[in-house]
């Protein structure tokens, strides 16, 4: 059955790039003076590389989040470090960096990690009620600063920093898609390596001390690794809200299974639910896309209260 | 190996100086919030401190896999974050200096039939047993209990008690408020007051009438080789 789930998802993710608003020939693809072989090649595949892994980038990091701070609830989105990344993107929109967005959006999300790793090395234990009230505060302080970035903006740049974050994976040109994937791949790879360790730290910070991990480094090396991931993501993607919440979170009800077993399907299934996300913003509307960003936080928003209240 | 502490104080203990030789077995003893377990954390390195010392080496400088080899600490309850963590595998995970498999203990334990179960779904009771199990399996030079019988009906304190007597532990450090365990192991006490020690001696020592009085007041006593709590 999971491999029948695998085998289909494969298959969404291979045809996904010829549905959209201009239909594809197949026979077209090997003959480059065609438009259909520019259309795929530089626009509906770069499209669904960058939507699998945004999405598996997002839904692994959430879980690599959720289990170093032991909180269902943490992710690099409710901690603050993607609105950090957004306004990293538009503090270099308007202040005209626009070459350096990347840079820009993987320093904002890199300083609220400094941030929070501070905070809770301060609280001597991973207080996590504390840090998701951290988390919120500095959600506050950046949109307080983004309204700072739009005031100072002019018509063009504030129009660009709101659709940056509406979140999109329009991304031109397949060689555009190469630093998401190999971030993607580079997170997916460490967090293997580092397997036997987030096992043990999924029981307790104390346990995985006592059996002989070194529970500040490896936090560090992880939480460092996750934030590189989602800064390049973000900064390509925009915020795209609740992938890491809802993915961990039902592919754990489905397996039942611990985290550290998960981290293969998770990736995958976080990728396969960007792409599916992504061709339907792309079909639904009639003469524009919808922002991917704005029809994950639609159905991101009800599931994370449901979450809270089942834990009630 | 000799443990010591020197002169350590925290915002719960105060100057703590304590040493124990080889193949000294301990029972700390002390009221509620007296600092009990704040101490054996500090020992443990859980609450990292410079005065640890094992076989003169500070603990602090220990590199994570040799530290391992010397001392462990079992707390009074299992925390456990993730949900779906069986018993099997939290037992493995602390397969460390040991050539015994998870699969004998659990035997042993007669809890072979929770295998699979996760480990938050066992009663604390089982908890309990699990994490004795893990002591056993992870075979430090010092292990540190933290109210090994605090959950177990009487069956399973007595089991308990025959774990801690056997030589299945190197050097025991066990934390209790079970004064009839402690009397029964008869190892030397330390009984912590007030964040102190006030109170390091055998057995023979503590469970003295004049002793006990002075420490619980007239409400535990001796009669036929019982200790009883007088309600």
């Amino acid at each position: 059955m999971r491999y029948f789930i695998y085998i289909l998802s494969l298959i969404v993710i291979a045809v996904a790039p010829f549905f959209g608003q201009i239909s594809i020939e197949a026979s077209n693809l090997y003959n480059p003076s065609t438009v259909d072989y520019k259309l795929f090649w530089d626009i509906r595949l770069p499209r669904v590389v960058v939507a699998f892994f945004a999405g598996a980038i997002l839904a692994l990091g959430g879980l690599v989040f959720q289990s170093l701070f032991k909180n269902p609830m943490s992710t690099p989105y409710t901690l603050g470090v993607a609105s950090g990344s957004t306004l990293g993107v538009a503090f270099a929109i308007v202040f005209g960096f626009s070459s350096l967005l990347s840079l820009f959006g993987f320093l904002g999300a890199l300083l609220t990690v400094i941030i929070l790793f501070t905070l809770t090395f301060k609280l001597q234990s991973y207080e996590t009620n504390a840090l998701l009230l951290v988390g919120i505060a500095l959600a506050f302080f950046y949109n307080a600063a983004l309204m700072i970035l739009f005031y100072l903006s002019d018509e063009s740049q504030s129009f660009e920093i709101i659709r940056f974050t509406m979140g999109s994976v329009d991304v031109v040109g397949l060689e555009n898609t190469l630093p998401i994937t190999f971030a993607g791949l580079g997170l997916l790879l460490l967090t293997l390596f580092y397997k036997k360790e987030i096992k043990l730290l999924l029981t307790s910070n104390d346990y995985a001390y006592l059996k002989g991990v070194e529970v500040k480094k490896v936090n560090t090396i992880l939480l460092i690794g996750v934030s590189v991931a989602v800064g390049i993501c973000v900064s390509l993607t925009g915020p795209i809200g609740f992938v890491g919440l809802i993915i961990p979170h039902i592919v754990k009800t489905i397996y039942q299974k611990s985290a550290e077993q998960l981290m293969i399907p998770i990736f995958f299934y976080g990728g396969l639910f960007l792409v599916v996300s992504d061709l339907v913003a792309r079909n639904l509307g009639s003469s524009s896309d919808i922002p991917i960003g704005i029809l994950t936080a639609f159905l991101g928003g009800p599931f994370f209260i449901y979450l809270i209240m089942r834990k009630r | 190996m000799k443990l010591n502490i020197n002169g350590y104080s925290n915002t719960i203990l105060n100057n703590i100086n304590f040493e124990l030789k080889k193949n000294q077995n301990l029972i700390i003893l002390g009221s509620n919030g007296a600092g009990k377990s704040t101490f054996a954390k500090v020992l443990s390195g859980i609450m990292p401190s410079k005065h640890v010392t094992i076989d003169n080496k500070q603990l602090h400088n220990l590199n994570a896999k040799s530290r391992t080899k010397y001392i462990n600490y079992i707390p009074a309850k299992l925390e456990i974050f993730d949900e779906y963590i069986t018993l099997d595998e939290y037992l493995n995970l602390s397969r460390l200096h040991t050539l015994l498999a998870s699969k004998n203990m659990l035997k042993f334990l007669e809890i072979e039939h929770l295998k699979n179960k996760p480990c938050q779904q066992l009663s604390s009771g089982e908890q309990q047993l699990a994490m004795l199990a893990t002591a056993v399996l992870h075979n430090a030079e010092t292990t540190i209990f933290d109210e090994p019988t605090a959950n177990l009906d009487p069956q399973k304190s007595r089991d308990v008690f025959s774990l801690l007597k056997s030589n299945l532990f190197q050097r025991k450090i066990i934390i209790t408020h079970d004064l009839m365990l402690a009397y029964r192991l008869g190892y030397d006490v330390v009984y912590i007051k007030d964040g102190t020690i006030s109170f390091f001696d055998s057995s023979e020592k503590f469970f003295n009438t004049l002793n006990l009085d002075h420490y619980f007041g007239s409400s535990v006593k001796i009669i036929d080789n019982f200790v009883l709590v007088n309600l």
